[in-house]
């Protein structure tokens, strides 16, 4: 019994550690087997009809948040970590630059890079504008525009999509500049700084 | 005893071993510098109705310290970006009286080697004085003020 105390004890201090050490790590296998999980569904759903179940699982883990810009949406609570290398896809009408500035204006902790090979994750996405008519200057008073956007986050590793959003803005006073500031806003929300 | 002792030593620079390499991991990703060095080799890439000789003559007007290159391999940075234009319509101008047009523009400079963003910035002007010439001076006074080292 007393010989075999000291073989016990410290690969037990060797686990606590190195779980202590690196819980981040530890985190995001965790979430990646979600998301491998999740793919293995999509494989399956292909395959198979969809559940009413499995719509509803799905639907579970998409948590809307608290904003009156737009919707908001993660998935399984997911976080990039801070300066983790993210590149944002062209976009209809040069959209990307307008994150691109939205992340830097907003100081979101993440690297952009140019080149997808480089990168650990993509943000893609839609956008609109609608320039004011005569009939909103005219009866409105109002010569913004309409804007919208819809952008998605994906880790490039894994395929996963791990955030969404989508912001609407009946009179944007600076335009696309003002829905490009809003998806870096909330971006920023999934970064772990 | 003293192979027990051996081993459990053996353990412990196990652990130790596998702290530094969480340490090691935590430090793989540090925060970016966003300084572009003074006299910097920058090309300004082809933009959208021709912003980026608006942007040329920025840069000089506005005594940004970089060098712009006409040839993309020598440069060290590279400016991207877009630009649009809304002339004032008969209804601006009639309805608001404005005749200015609407200017929208976003760049972004990027390290060429490493790939990654170093600066970027958006400007929108509802009512542009001067049109693309005021964006691409805002754009150019925020380059020099914000993002060359000093």
């Amino acid at each position: 019994m007393h010989s075999k105390n000291p073989f016990i004890v410290p690969v037990v201090a060797l686990f606590i550690v190195c779980a202590a050490a690196n819980p981040q790590s530890a985190q995001s296998s965790i979430f990646y087997q979600n998301d491998s999980a999740q793919d293995q569904k999509s494989t399956t759903k292909d395959s198979q009809p969809a559940s009413s179940q499995q719509s509803k699982q799905a639907a579970a883990d998409l948590k809307p948040a608290s904003t009156d810009e737009g919707q908001l949406a993660t998935v399984n609570n997911a976080k990039i970590p801070a300066y983790a290398k993210v590149y944002v896809a062209p976009m209809l009408g040069g959209f990307e630059n307008y994150i691109i500035a939205g992340l830097r204006n907003k100081k979101v902790p993440l690297i952009v890079v140019v080149d997808r090979a480089k990168a650990d994750y993509e943000i893609s996405g839609v956008s609109e504008s609608e320039k004011a008519g005569w009939a909103k200057m005219l009866f409105m008073g109002s010569q913004n525009s309409n804007e919208q956007a819809s952008i998605k986050v994906s880790d490039l590793k894994t395929g996963a999509v791990i955030f969404g959003y989508s912001v609407h803005k009946a009179n944007s006073i600076r335009g696309r500049q003002s829905a490009g500031e809003a998806c870096a806003k909330h971006i920023k929300q999934i970064v772990i700084d | 005893m003293s192979r027990s002792r051996g081993l459990s030593m053996v353990l412990v620079l196990l652990v130790l071993s596998a702290v530094c390499v969480a340490h090691a991991d935590d430090a793989k990703n540090p925060p970016p510098s966003s300084k572009i060095p003074k006299g910097a080799k920058v090309f300004v890439a082809p933009i959208a109705d021709g912003f980026d000789t608006y942007l040329r003559d920025a840069i000089a007007a506005k005594k940004v310290p970089v060098e712009i290159v006409g040839n993309r391999d020598l440069a060290e940075f590279e400016i991207t970006g877009i630009s649009e234009t809304q002339k004032a319509s008969t209804a601006k101008k009639i309805i608001l009286g404005n005749w200015h047009s609407r200017e929208e523009a976003s760049i972004q400079v990027s390290n060429i080697k490493s790939s990654e963003v170093v600066w970027s910035y958006s400007v929108h002007k509802e009512a542009s004085a001067h049109g693309k010439k005021s964006t691409a001076e805002a754009c150019a006074k925020h380059l020099k003020d914000e993002a060359i080292e000093k």
